[in-house]
């Protein structure tokens, strides 16, 4: 008997060591890495905008395959209330701040001092701040986004590629005062003035920024005064799947204008396969949201410097728009 | 033999009856028409080839339908002496509430309507629940409106804080009910709905080619919006409810006294209102095709301005529903203006400004002729 209450013990022993043991592993496994990290993330507008969803998206998902606690500011694209968002996201000491180059270097150079020297990591996305981004390198100051001034530029070859030409003329309609907003509107309009196009700058109104079919009637009026117009151009994520309508309603024939814009909006990838939008600008913002949430963990956790990641910014075309479908509805693409 | 006294001086002058001018200008809505006439006057002579032809003014009748909808509600709103701030949150709802009944794939609190259907079952569904949407967009604007007429007229919050507030709650449910994402109303205008709301009338007198399956012609949507205009006009100036808007616009207080149910009138007020801004969500969701979370969140300012542009007292005690109709077209013709001749939305911005102060300032003046006095006219 009293063997028998040996072997009970010890077999018991052994079950309860060997369970603890899996306990641990299965606690173990469960740990993430991103646990205890914090990030506030600037996402530019306003929740599920074109512009804005599949990077919201792309945060969400790697927070939760990181174990991050993630959370989201939304700004309307105004500076001031980005900057304002940074000094928020300061005061509740998080682990990380994902910022916007929208405000510029000059506006966060101390926010960005200040959050740094209190040990909080500092990264960016979706518009570039080159020179905190040098300066900051080795405390985790990277980038996920594609070069503005570039992207716009790309459309514009884009646009050229179709067939717009020296001496033809051309509008673009974007947010030219609108620091670093307008690096796209610029980058597009310079690249196609080299080329020898006529360009129209024309800066877009507070109103149609924030409610983009506003811009329909400006547009075919434009069209109207101008007739000799052969192309036009804009970086607005919301105007850009507005332009076949500013088409139909101007009394132009498909292919009559070269349309160049951006992102995959539902109705954009719609008139690429159509063929009436000819190019847009493809900023795989997914990968714009994705890639800072890894770049806090990686820098709070190991102290990674910051890498700087162009997310493979190139156009739409018929060749891959139906693959992209399924994906730009569900937020991703 | 009774004696008849004699007249008074006074009794004796014969009364003098204002000049046709004075008349005509006193007439609602023609001191704003003329700003209008002048407006575009000037633009045909800058900018001919957008004003001469019809394609500018169809383009705006197809996409300024829910700011004109909203300045006609507003108006009735103001002349209460009320004011709501709540109503492109509420467009934004609306749009979503009606986007959700035809794409019930795409929202998680119906995506259980089309669980275990073929493409082809789910799209015969989206044809028939579009209709439901209408009167889910309606009744949701109709509940909204409710709500800020409770919390203006029974708890007694201030309109401007209340409708403020509520603006947030608003938008932020569609957010949520729309789980942050945008999605667009593919082969709508394949649907009966589309045909019947925002359809085209008299399509063989345009030209041009049908480009992405909405011909050219009058949208529909300006007639209902002319017919609603029209009605509200008839509220505002020839029924009870309109006239104690107006009484209470002018002093609640009197009005309370004379017998008319202020509270229970504002309650009903911001319903109308509501569902007024119910109807813009949706039929800006039915041309646009498409439902973004920002949708109509642009709206502010370009409706207060019109609905003041166009002669409706901040103070309250009237409202014009012909000068917000046409106050609204002011401010368009100028944004559409300014980017025709290849200007920006900024000095857009300016000449709006200007516009608006000297339209305000021409009403004040047709009101209140001895303000002439008060700047130096008309003294001898």
């Amino acid at each position: 008997m009293r063997t028998t209450l040996r072997t009970t013990v010890r077999t018991l022993g052994v079950a309860a060591m060997a369970t603890s043991m899996i306990v641990l592993a299965g606690v173990a496994k469960a740990a993430m890495l991103g646990d205890g990290v914090t990030v506030y993330m600037q996402m530019g507008g306003q929740p599920g905008e074109p512009p804005v969803l599949p990077r919201t998206n792309g945060a969400k998902a790697a927070a939760a395959a990181l174990g991050v606690k993630l959370i989201e500011q939304y700004s309307s694209w105004q500076a001031e209330t980005m900057l304002a968002q940074f000094r928020e996201a300061m005061a509740a000491k998080p682990s990380c701040i994902v910022i916007m180059g929208h405000p510029g270097n000059d506006a966060f150079a101390d926010l960005v001092a200040d959050a740094v020297a209190q040990g909080i990591v500092v990264t960016s996305g979706n518009a570039p701040l080159k020179e905190l981004q040098v300066k900051y390198a080795d405390k985790g100051f990277g980038y996920a986004g594609v070069d503005l001034y570039e992207g716009g530029a790309i459309t514009a070859r884009a646009m050229l590629g179709a067939g717009l030409k020296s001496g033809d003329k051309a509008l673009v309609f974007g947010n030219f005062s609108r620091g670093d907003r307008g690096l796209s509107d610029k980058g597009m309009a310079d690249t196609l003035e080299k080329a020898g196009v006529k360009v129209d700058r024309v800066e877009m109104s507070e109103e149609v920024n924030g409610s983009p079919p506003l811009a329909i009637p400006q547009l075919v009026a434009y069209l109207q005064q101008h007739p000799d117009t052969k192309a036009i151009g804009t970086q607005h994520g919301g105007i850009t799947p507005l332009l076949p309508d500013v088409m139909q309603q101007a009394g132009k024939k498909p292919g009559e204008l070269i349309l160049g814009g951006i992102d995959t909006d539902p109705k954009t990838v719609a008139a690429v396969k159509a063929g009436t939008m000819t190019a847009t600008l493809d900023q795989q913002l997914y990968l714009q949201g994705f890639l800072p949430v890894l770049q806090c963990v990686l820098s709070v956790k190991y102290k990674m410097g910051g890498f700087a990641t162009n997310t493979a910014a190139g156009t739409l075309s018929p060749k891959n728009v139906d693959a992209l479908v399924p994906l730009i509805d569900a937020g991703i693409r | 033999m009774t004696a008849v006294a004699d007249p008074s001086p006074r009794q004796r002058r014969p009364r003098q009856r204002a000049s046709l001018g004075a008349r005509l200008i006193g007439t609602e809505g023609v001191p704003i028409l003329l700003v209008l006439v002048v407006v575009l006057a000037v633009l045909m002579v800058l900018a001919p080839n957008a004003f001469l032809g019809w394609r500018t003014y169809i383009s705006v009748m197809i996409n300024y339908q829910p700011q004109l909808i909203c300045a006609l509600g507003l108006t009735l709103v103001i002349a209460a002496a009320e004011i709501d701030l709540s109503f492109p949150s509420v467009i934004t709802l609306c749009s979503l509430i009606f986007a959700a009944f035809y794409r019930f794939d795409n929202v998680w609190w119906l995506s259980w309507v089309g669980a275990g259907l073929s493409p082809e079952a789910i799209k015969l569904l989206q044809a028939q629940l579009c209709w439901l949407g209408v009167f889910a967009a309606l009744g949701v604007g109709a509940l909204v409106g409710f709500i800020n007429g409770l919390l203006v007229a029974r708890v007694g919050i201030p309109s401007i804080i209340a409708t403020l507030a509520t603006a947030f709650v608003w938008r932020g449910l569609a957010v949520f009910l729309a789980s942050g994402r945008q999605f667009s109303l593919r082969d709508f205008n394949q649907t009966d709905l589309w045909h019947v709301t925002t359809g085209r009338l008299l399509t063989p007198l345009f030209s041009g080619d049908v480009v992405l399956r909405k011909p050219d012609g009058i949208p529909i949507q300006a007639l209902v919006v002319i017919a609603l205009a029209v009605l509200l006009w008839f509220i505002l100036n020839r029924h009870r409810f309109g006239e104690a808007l107006l009484f209470i616009g002018d002093n609640a207080n009197v009005a309370r006294v004379v017998g008319i149910d202020v509270k229970a009138t504002r309650v009903k007020l911001f319903t109308l209102m509501g569902t007024l801004a119910g109807l813009a969500g949706m039929f800006l969701t039915m041309e646009t095709e498409n439902f973004t979370t920002t949708q109509g969140q642009a709206s502010l300012l370009v409706v207060i301005a019109a609905v003041f542009i166009g002669g409706t007292s901040i103070f309250g005690g009237s409202g014009t529903i012909v000068g917000s109709y046409i106050g609204l077209l002011i401010v368009v013709m100028l944004q559409i203006g300014m980017v025709a001749l290849g200007l920006g939305g900024d000095v857009a911005d300016m000449v709006i400004g200007v516009v608006f102060i000297l339209a305000v300032t021409l009403h004040m003046l047709v009101e209140r002729p001895e303000r002439l006095k008060g700047l130096g006219f008309g003294n001898r």
